[in-house]
């Protein structure tokens, strides 16, 4: 305690403002962690923590390292920290599964402990540890199968933990089904988010449930399949004799007495159409264990349907979670609860009984258990008392039903809060809470047993008569039971298989126990009747591992067997009950409220607790204090503490599970009352189907109608169509007949009409001959006419015949007197005028001979004329023909001559850029020899290459050695580019490009007007040899050297006159070689002069022109 | 046409059935025959008709004014322009302007400068570029002409005939061209403007050098027939033939680049249906060319 209070004050010091000081305090704080193994130091700092939520202090808490993070070995802290997990994981099923591995990590612990138990652990909180462990292992299989299966297998395949495999783990996982998840899901499919989204918590709960086999726990929501298999393997299972279902169930707590019921209950319920399927394998179980099952059958059955007996061991069933479950359902379906209480009496028998002869052996007994099963058996019996005296009171239980139904939802609010906090008053509230529920749940289906009362409260009430009834609660127990056997053989016929076995055991317990006759084998059945407290526990889960094999807690059942213990718990209950009595007297009025009922029995159960160890001699007890060295109370106060704050746990844990359920039985109701409204939808669907179809029969029918109105009225028109087709059949004939008396009557009209032409045609005719004759007529009447004209005038010619006759006579008469005269003379004349006229007509002739003579020669010389015209034209035209042919001839020529002339400028400029060369060459080479000073024999030597060069030109040479001898010579001498004289300029080839062509013109003018004279008659001896020594160039080198050689020549005769004496002799030496071209020229004089020189030619032409036309005009 | 009375009456429809030519080599032989030739019925025959390939020589020397169009001076004027071609040739020789290996319109061309007196000092003086079309000229000249001194002189008086008498009409043609064009396909005259490729279209290539080397010779010929004959619009019409016969492709090109680079190098093988167009559409918008006297 020193230490502690030094604790309290460094803790007071942790807070301190002094910084320094709380650094100090920090590090003594972790020192001591350090140096000190034990919790105390931790737990006192989480409490500081709590109670003054210190920084510091939570500070040293999240820095705490091994082995205080895991010394914490508190049974009832794991349990409730267990629980609340299991509780939490379906809330958060999303943000738990980051600590998925801390969960499993968990359940492996706590598996491994409950098996090996380190420390000093009762063994009361492991089987709560157990019971916690187990519902872990449930929820995270249900909610992660695929991960925690992959966790036991890594977990468990270690050697170490093989053992806790077996012992824990295995057993467990006979009660759940293979979860579809291993399946079709994978880890991470688990672990996806929106697998949880659709579910809501009491889902998730739900299917947790509905994978186990475990009939307490699994959810038979699924229907009858579940139930029945579950049914189904019961009575399989029932053929291994050593399992129980209700020990098989696990839930070690005593919950056999309450769990067959309520199977058998919900198979009664869900499968009453498997009876005789169930029923067939009792009666086949019954066959093979005869006795035993003709034994206890009748009182299993009794304990079915008779509650009276079983409200005494109800209520501590009760505080357990499953039988509060079990509880509360069966009260609302109204089946009476404490059915199950006649049966347990037996199944608690065999245990104990079994339980007796094999620790008895043994004989060690450890208080804190006896305190502890008086601690937990308190209670009950107080509730039982408090129930009986409900009865006993005849209050209406309905009304308390209601209170707790109005109830309810504020009892919902606070379980959510209740969840949330651990602290211990709320916790107890919660309890009382709770508690006060189910006693009104209970209260409910009592009622309507009320017939059953009398038994029960016969039997319940002398607590010390028990030793008695024991035996006789059985006997009555059957005896009773025969009236429901009747009612409902039929019914419970499921349940009996399951019942049948149970007792196996109680047979052999019996069998061994009776012969011994041992008081004590009933004191311990009716302890075990009166005392619900876990102690009842181990033997089931002993059934449930083996018999061969010791449970763990086997030690356990010590604390059933001493006598002493039975007695000091009978006492109790006796003062409890008039406890009760008194204070449930007290509550007698309705206004108050089930929960301060619950309070106040927990108070004064605390009370009655603390009393009594206080207050006890102890002589009985005596012995057994000592035995086990005298521990002192408050230990044992401490441990049922405990153990009422684990059950505490385990109701709330129930409760929350409760919850769950009733939530989803609140959803389930909505979705039935949502199915009748559908169905009622569905009805009146029906009623609206009904009334359409009997619409649709009578349309059918008005239709029929129609339709024979409408055959009718078809047949009507069809017998007019007829009628009218016949009319119109007749009509056409009619009209055919008409029509072949019109064409006949046409071709009459035809024939009438041929006829009518052919007359008019005649008529024609007719009318033609008319006219003709007419015509004849008229001419015949002309003709008369004329013919008497004609007879008039050959009357007047005859007439005049006649007068012209008398005239004749009459001159022919004058003419004979007159003609004798003249006739000489006139005769005559008549010939001389004869003659006369003959000789003019001669001349007229001979004229006119002339004229024509003339004119024919006019006409001669005139078409002459034109031939001679039309010569002319034709000599004009070939005339230009041929000057045109020589055009084109000349045209040829000149332009060949051109291209000469450029072919000589090329070469001109090729040859003076080799002589460029040379002469570069040269002045090298001068300037060399001026070096070497042999000046004029270069110069020689220069002469006398000219001189060898120009063979054929000796004239020229010897002319230009009077002339250019001056100029040759400073031409090697001087550079030619400075010098520019025109001597150079005959030389040299740059002057003569200039020259050349302009000279060529000028210098023929002069030939040519020279040659003129020459025609005209004005010979010079000099100029035909200059004319003849231009064509001469024949070569081009040769016309070359001429036009050179002419050029000085001429420049010399403009000069002096008198020197070309010089000049002449030298062209008369070169004509003759050229001598019969020369003579050309001259003789020709024509056509055919100088060719390169165009337009003295064009000249010629017009002359030649003109002359030929003179010749020719 | 006097003359065509003297022809095959069947001439008429031979050409209407689709013959051509059939007549025309007779009816040419008759004017070839004529002493001192009627070189403006040579002319109008050549527009109006395709010259028989062995009479074109002949037929465009005369035109051309390399044969005078008397029958007897042919022989010797010819042999002044032998003589010619191979005095230049031979001085060219001499210079060393060209050689054995010098190609042959390179040959022509320095002979052309030379009797145009426009010889470079050195060969390697850079050509001008009517140097460059006188080169194309000749080399298409080639070709068509197998005689080198026929083959020079055409050339020769071919190109002196576009430096002469086309010398003016030479730069309307490219506005004849896109009257023309605008008259026969607007739209591809728009597409073109749109493009700007109007103004850049290969008009050198086309009037300057008359399409040598853009048409293979053998339809080229019939071109440079009406050339000679005296006709330099029909350049105008091929060259919008060509336009026309390539129309999808020109209008598929959108650049001034790529359609002047196209109508650069089209292919060869549809040209001869392009003259023969061209040539319709010549006698379609000018009419048939009649003997005026």
């Amino acid at each position: 305690m020193a230490q502690q209070a030094n604790v309290g004050e460094l803790l007071a010091m942790l807070d301190s403002p002094m910084l320094g000081v709380r650094d100090d305090v920090t590090a003594v704080f972790k020192e001591n962690l350090n140096s000190d193994r034990g919790p105390m130091l931790v737990n006192t700092l989480v409490d500081y923590y709590l109670e003054t939520s210190s920084q510091p202090a939570l500070h040293i808490l999240t820095t705490l390292q091994e082995p205080h993070d895991k010394m914490d070995t508190d049974v009832v802290v794991l349990t409730t920290g267990v629980l609340v997990l299991i509780t939490m994981l379906p809330m958060i099923p999303q943000s738990g599964k980051q600590h998925l591995l801390d969960f499993f990590d968990i359940f492996g612990r706590l598996s491994s402990w409950c098996l090996k138990k380190p420390g000093h652990v009762a063994e009361v909180y492991l089987v709560h540890l157990h019971a916690s462990v187990y519902a872990l292992f449930h929820r995270l299989y249900g909610m992660y199968p695929c991960n925690f299966v992959s966790f036991l297998r890594s977990h468990y395949s270690m050697k170490e933990n093989l053992e806790t495999f077996e012992e824990v783990v295995k057993p467990m996982m006979e009660h759940v089904r293979i979860h579809p998840e291993l399946v079709t899901g994978s880890k991470d499919h688990e672990l996806d988010p929106r697998r949880w989204k659709r579910l809501e918590t009491h889902d998730v709960v739900i299917e947790c449930a509905k994978i186990s086999l475990d009939p307490t726990e699994a959810s038979y929501e699924d229907g009858y399949s579940v139930s029945h298999q579950i049914s189904a393997r019961f009575p399989h299972r029932s053929a291994d004799v050593t399992t129980s279902p209700y020990v098989d169930t696990q839930n070690s707590y005593g919950c056999a007495t309450s769990t067959p019921y309520s199977t058998s209950r919900l198979m009664l319920l869900n499968t009453p159409g498997q009876l005789p399927q169930t029923l067939s394998s009792p009666s086949t179980r019954l066959i093979t264990e005869p006795p035993q099952a003709t034994l206890w059958s009748p009182s299993m059955v009794c304990g079915m349907t008779t509650p009276p007996t079983s409200p005494g061991n109800v209520p501590p069933d009760l505080s357990h979670p499953y039988s509060k479950v079990f509880g509360t359902t069966a009260g609302g379906k109204g089946t009476p609860l404490g059915t199950p209480a006649t049966s347990p009496p037996p199944a608690p028998l065999c245990h104990s009984d079994d339980y007796v002869h094999i620790s008895l052996p043994q004989a060690t007994a450890t208080p804190p258990r006896k305190e502890e099963r008086m601690d937990s058996a308190r209670p009950c019996l107080h509730r039982q008392h408090h129930l009986l005296n409900d009865r006993g009171s005849e209050e209406p239980p309905g009304s308390k039903g209601s209170v707790t139904l109005s109830d309810l939802p504020g009892f919902l609010g606070d379980l959510a809060s209740e969840e949330d906090s651990i602290e211990k008053d709320k916790e107890e509230a919660a309890i009382s809470r709770e508690l006060s529920e189910i006693t009104t749940a209970e209260a409910e289906p009592v009622v309507p047993r009320g017939g059953f009362d009398s038994p029960f409260y016969r039997e319940s009430l002398p607590g010390s008569q028990r030793k008695t009834h024991s035996a006789a609660s059985s006997a009555q127990g059957a005896s009773v039971n025969p009236e429901p056997l009747h009612s409902s053989l039929d019914k419970l016929g499921p349940d009996t298989p399951k019942q049948a076995f149970t007792p196996i055991d109680l047979p052999c317990g019996g069998a061994d126990e009776s012969p011994a006759g041992d008081r004590e084998c009933q004191t311990s059945l009716e302890t075990s009747i009166l005392t619900p407290s876990p102690c009842k526990i181990p033997p089931s889960t002993r059934v449930d591992f083996g018999r061969g094999q010791p449970p763990p807690y086997d030690h356990l059942f010590e604390v059933a067997l001493p006598k002493t213990a039975h007695h000091f718990v009978i006492r109790k209950t006796e003062e409890l009950l008039k406890k009760a009595k008194g204070s449930t007297e007290e509550d007698g009025v309705p206004s108050t409220s089930p929960m301060e009922v619950l309070d106040r029995l927990i108070q004064q159960g605390a009370d009655a607790h603390s009393k009594e160890l206080n207050k006890l001699p102890l002589p009985s007890k005596s012995v057994d204090w000592t035995h086990f060295g005298g521990s002192p109370p408050s230990d044992e106060i401490r441990t049922l503490r405990d153990q009422l704050l684990l059950l505490h746990n385990q109701l709330l844990y129930e409760r929350f599970k409760r919850q769950q359920h009733a939530l989803r039985n609140r959803r389930l109701l909505r979705k039935v009352i949502k199915a009748a409204a559908l169905e009622e939808h569905n009805a009146a669907m029906k009623d609206q189907l009904k009334l359409q179809e009997k619409d649709i029969q009578m349309w059918k029918v008005s239709l029929q109608k129609e339709q024979a109105r409408y055959s009718q009225l078809q047949e009507q028109r069809d017998t007019m169509v007829t009628k009218l087709h016949s009319q119109i059949r007749q009509l056409q004939h009619d009209r055919e007949e008409f029509y072949n008396q019109s064409q006949e009557l046409q071709t009459k009209l035809e024939d009438c009409r041929n006829m009518i032409a052919e007359l008019r045609i005649e008529l024609k005719k007719a009318n033609n001959k008319v006219c003709h004759t007419e015509l004849l007529l008229s001419q015949v009447s002309q003709k008369l006419s004329n013919s008497e004209s004609v007879q008039q005038q050959m009357e007047f010619l005859n007439r005049q015949l006649l007068v012209l006759g008398e005239v004749n006579e009459l001159y022919l008469e004058q003419l004979q007197n007159k003609h004798s005269d003249t006739t000489k003379e006139v005769e005559m004349m008549k010939a001389a005028y004869r003659k006369e006229l003959e000789k003019n007509r001669s001349h007229v002739l001979q004229q006119t001979q002339r004229l024509d003579t003339s004119q024919k020669r006019i006409l001669e010389l005139e078409s002459h004329l034109a031939k001679k015209d039309h010569l002319l034209l034709e000599q004009k035209k070939y005339l230009e023909d041929v000057k045109l042919q020589a055009r084109g001839q000349l045209q040829a020529a000149e332009s060949r001559y051109e291209a000469q002339k450029r072919i000589t400028q090329v070469f001109e400029l090729e040859i003076l850029d080799l002589y460029g060369r040379l002469e570069k060459d040269g002045l090298l080479k001068k300037l060399e020899e001026e070096k070497a000073e042999a000046a004029e024999a270069a110069e020689e030597r220069l002469d006398c290459c000219n001189d060898g060069c120009s063979d054929s030109m000796v004239g020229h040479n010897e002319e230009a050695s009077g002339h250019n001898g001056e100029t040759k010579t400073p031409r090697p001498s001087s550079t030619r580019g400075s010098s520019g004289s025109r001597g150079g300029g005959g030389s040299s080839s740059s002057s003569s490009e200039l020259s050349t062509p302009e000279k060529p013109p000028h210098q023929r003018a002069g030939p040519f007007s020279s040659r003129w004279e020459t025609t005209t008659g004005e010979p010079s001896a000099s100029i035909p040899t200059t004319v003849g020594s231009l064509p001469s160039s024949k070569s081009f080198l040769g016309m070359k050297a001429r036009e050179l050689f002419r050029n000085k020549s001429e420049s010399q005769c403009d000069e002096d006159g008198m020197t070309s004496s010089l000049s002449e002799s030298l062209k008369t030496e070169l004509s003759k070689d050229l001598g019969v071209e020369a003579k050309i020229p001259l003789n020709l004089d024509g056509p055919h002069p100088s060719p390169p020189n165009p337009d003295s030619v064009g000249q010629l032409h017009i002359m030649d022109y003109n002359e030929t036309h003179h010749e020719h005009s | 046409m006097t003359d065509d009375s003297q022809r095959n009456f069947r001439s008429v429809y031979y050409e209407k059935v689709g013959f051509r030519g059939v007549e025309e080599k007779k009816s040419l032989e008759i004017l070839l025959k004529d002493d001192r030739l009627d070189t403006e019925k040579l002319c109008t025959f050549s527009q109006r008709f395709p010259l028989p390939s062995m009479y074109r020589a002949l037929v465009w020397k005369v035109l051309l004014g390399i044969l005078p169009p008397h029958h007897e001076s042919h022989a010797k004027v010819m042999m002044y322009r032998k003589e010619q071609y191979s005095d230049v040739l031979h001085a060219l020789k001499v210079v060393r302007f060209v050689s054995d290996a010098t190609p042959q319109a390179e040959v022509y061309l320095r002979m052309y400068q030379l009797e145009s007196g426009k010889l470079p000092r050195s060969p390697s003086f850079p050509l001008e570029p009517e140097d460059e079309v006188f080169l194309a000229i000749a080399k298409a000249m080639e070709e068509m002409v197998e005689d080198s001194v026929d083959c020079y002189w055409i050339t020769r008086r071919f190109v002196n005939q576009l430096n002469t008498k086309y010398r003016d009409s030479l730069p309307q043609l490219p506005k004849a061209f896109e009257q023309y064009l605008n008259l026969e396909d607007g739209r591809l005259l728009t597409h073109l403007k749109m493009c700007s490729a109007a103004p850049k279209l290969p008009y050198d290539l086309w009037f300057k050098r008359c399409f040598a080397g853009c048409l293979p010779e053998s339809s080229l010929q019939r071109v440079w027939d009406k050339v000679v004959s005296g006709s330099c619009k029909i350049l105008v019409f091929v060259a919008v033939e060509i336009l026309l016969t390539f129309k999808i492709k020109v209008m598929a090109l959108n650049s001034a680049e790529k359609i002047t680079k196209f109508l650069e190098n089209i292919p060869q093988d549809s040209s001869d249906a392009i003259v023969s167009k061209a040539i319709d559409l010549w006698h379609k918008h000018c009419g048939t060319p009649v003997h005026s006297s």
